[in-house]
């Protein structure tokens, strides 16, 4: 009985000096972290609509019914609205992929971006690369961009990812929802 | 005198069967849908089978040479493990594709499990899913037979209407022939069927695993598929690997069940997940994968099916 | 003498991937380029002096009934220390690291080394210990990383190094081509290195 206590009251000091130890670090390393994240945040948002400065969120209610959207931001530069930046989550050939869109207060894409996914490595995954991606860039927001798999692209068209049409559909469903969203809610 | 009584170790009960005679078996049935390959597929074809076949049988005299045990490429063991390697690949594919598989197939998945006879599963279909994974692209780049080879889609990726929608179907003639879009050897169904026959005469498989594997998928197509369509059940059928793959595949003596009990579970096993794959899954073929899920289940088939020992009390 | 063979025990005859086996969780999963193998590395590494290092302190004062415990919360404190210290202060080292720091926890060789070395040995030898298993491991999982970041991406350390005709062989840097590209690297050391190794 006295050896359960003696072992017990040991434990208890390692893990207090550990509990310590973590409160302290947690303690000096809380604002640093924070700041990192809201930074990242930024420079994240800024990717697809690199005339803003500043960003504020909106509130849920604004998207509210929409499948897929998982925030909206509006993005401002000397207190003027100049775009929204738009997440969404499609489901790709492997679990969802975040997609996040850019569109400027004119209606046009300034940029798309590929967050986290579980695409296949060589096919799906380069989604995230630009040759993909800029794909999008400057296409009106206005109805519908549909994927095709060679040729040409017209202006509404873009150019799938050789071996991976579903992850090219499903990053593109991204953007449709987006240009729909703001169509309907943001214009 | 002395020669009267003849000891022996067991097994005492030989068969006339060898290896070399077995396997030329079966590349002897594989000749006519080879042939209507080649046809079908022209040079593209003949370029992909030649270099199967070549790296399959140099890959087994190195390793057996390199392992310092008698070199058996004369036992047309490798010849079948190449040109079934071949028959799983679109004859558009570069030169190096089918070597590479080759290389696998033998070293890898037969050699480093103990060679001929030790391996686990099909070392063609492995290989295959090896090749499928590495370069997908290659590995489904389809063309329509003859001479002007149209890219376009197999009838199955048709059918489940994955890709290229609007395609017109193949007729039921040109599956049956095999004058669709597909892998090599996969296409013609008459052909495999009339070499499988040939087979199963000869008594190097038993019409067992083919029989339940291709039931299976019929019944289950049918039923849980197009809503009881008769015509889309005999498409399934026709189309894609299942031929190939339950007659030449399934029945590969090392990696299939040993037990006639086991060999109906094994067949009903894969008949089932090939349904599920092609009817539910991403891909529109399911046969190779449900091969070789089953290949690597025959052990504990075999394990819960071997008949008890004579005598034996519980 | 006795410190340069517990270095080259780690690093050669007692490799922990190649002939330990140890840590196959983060091996098999984050070397799908050498990279990431470098980084996932030399982040136990630095786990594995410091608790090395700690236990081979307060060996004395720890029971041997409750040893494990103790190890496991002396072990996960420093991860976690690293890992917040990391984020805070070095955010780009966090980008590149940050992923591989929680997985460092359940990593057995940190508690392989704590129970069969450190609580046996000096300071000193102990941190000789952590750092040559911890070399051990950065070489064999960069190795690992290399060989299938170079099939399967056709690069190394994020360089081409073949023209661009070179298809790569996707399925290395999938999950099935870790255990591919283990078992064979496996097999060739044990068929080289440990055969000299057994002849001391």
């Amino acid at each position: 009985m006295r050896d359960i206590i003696r072992l017990g009251l040991i434990l208890l000091l390692i893990t207090a000096v550990a509990a310590a130890v973590l409160a302290w670090t947690n303690d000096v390393t809380m604002e640093p972290i924070a700041d990192q994240v809201l930074q990242a945040n930024i420079t994240a948002r800024q990717s697809v609509l690199s005339d803003a400065s500043e960003f504020e969120e909106m509130s849920t209610d604004t998207f509210a019914g929409y499948a897929n959207v998982l925030e909206v931001y509006k993005g401002l530069k000397d207190g003027q609205v100049v775009g929204y930046t738009i997440k969404t989550n499609p489901s790709g050939y492997a679990g969802p992929i975040e997609v996040m869109i850019g569109i400027s207060v004119d209606g046009v894409i300034q940029g798309v971006s590929v967050g986290n996914h579980s695409e296949t490595p060589g096919l799906g995954a380069k989604a995230s690369d630009d040759q993909f991606k800029n794909q999008y860039n400057d296409k009106k927001a206005e109805g519908q961009i549909d994927v095709i798999k060679a040729g040409t692209p017209k202006d509404n068209e873009i150019i799938s990812i050789s071996g991976a049409t579903i992850t090219s559909r499903a990053v593109t469903a991204g953007v449709n929802a987006a240009i729909q969203l703001y169509n309907e809610a943001l214009k | 005198m002395d020669n009267r009584l003849i000891v022996s170790s067991s097994p005492h009960l030989r068969a006339d069967d060898s290896i070399n005679r077995i396997m030329r078996d079966v590349v002897i049935a594989l000749l006519p849908a080879t042939l209507a390959g080649i046809y079908f597929f022209r040079m593209g074809a003949v370029k992909v089978i030649l270099a199967a076949i070549i790296a399959a049988v140099v890959t087994e005299a190195v390793i057996q040479k390199v392992r310092k045990q008698p070199v058996t490429i004369n036992d047309w063991s490798a010849v079948v493990t190449g040109l079934l390697l071949a028959f799983n690949i679109p004859a558009t594919a570069p030169w190096w594709l089918p070597v590479i598989g080759s290389i696998f197939a033998i070293a890898i998945v037969k050699h480093t499990f103990g060679g001929l006879g030790h391996n686990f599963m099909n070392p063609a279909l492995a290989a295959r899913a090896m090749l499928l994974a590495s370069w997908p692209v290659p590995m489904t780049n389809w063309v329509t037979p003859g001479a002007d080879a149209v890219s376009t889609a197999t009838p199955l990726a048709l059918i489940s209407g994955t890709e290229a929608a609007g395609q017109a179907l193949p007729s039921m003639v040109d599956l049956l022939i095999g004058n669709v879009g597909g892998c090599i050897g996969e296409t013609s169904a008459i052909l495999l069927i009339l070499g499988g026959v040939y087979l199963i005469f000869r008594g190097v498989i038993t019409p067992r695993i083919p029989v339940i594997y291709i039931s299976t998928v019929a019944v289950l197509t049918f039923v849980l598929g197009g809503g009881f369509s008769l015509q889309y059940m005999i498409y399934q059928v026709l189309a894609g690997g299942l031929m190939l793959g339950a007659f030449y595949m399934a029945t590969d003596y090392a990696s299939s069940p040993v037990t006639p009990k086991g060999q109906v579970i094994y067949a009903l096993g894969c008949g089932i997940l090939t349904s599920i794959i092609r009817l539910y899954g991403g891909y529109p073929e399911g046969v190779s994968y449900s091969i070789l899920l089953m290949n690597v289940a025959a052990p504990l088939i075999d394990k819960y099916t071997s008949p008890r020992v004579f005598g034996e009390v519980k | 003498m006795k410190i340069g063979n517990t270095f080259l025990r780690g690093i050669l005859y007692d490799n922990p991937i190649f002939i330990q086996l140890l840590g196959m969780c983060p091996t098999l999963a984050v070397t799908t380029s050498a990279v990431n193998g470098v980084g996932m590395g030399l982040a136990t590494t630095a786990v594995l002096l410091g608790s090395n290092v700690v236990i081979a302190m307060i060996k004395k004062f720890i029971p041997a009934k409750i040893r494990i415990p103790a190890y496991v919360v002396v072990i996960a404190t420093f991860v976690t220390v690293i890992g917040l210290l990391m984020k805070a202060f070095v955010p780009a080292l966090d980008k590149a690291l940050g992923l591989f720091i929680p997985l460092i926890v359940v990593n057995c060789i940190i508690l392989a080394r704590a129970e069969a070395f450190a609580s046996k040995n000096s300071v000193l030898l102990s941190a000789v210990d952590g750092i040559g298993m911890g070399l051990g491991f950065t070489i064999s999982l960069t190795i690992l990383g290399s060989v299938r970041e170079i099939l399967g991406a056709g690069s190394i350390f994020g360089k081409a190094i073949f023209g661009a005709s070179y298809q790569p062989a996707l399925i290395m840097i999938l999950p099935p081509g870790a255990f591919l590209a283990l078992g064979c690297l496996l097999a060739l050391y044990n068929w080289t290195v440990s055969k000299k190794a057994n002849q001391f």
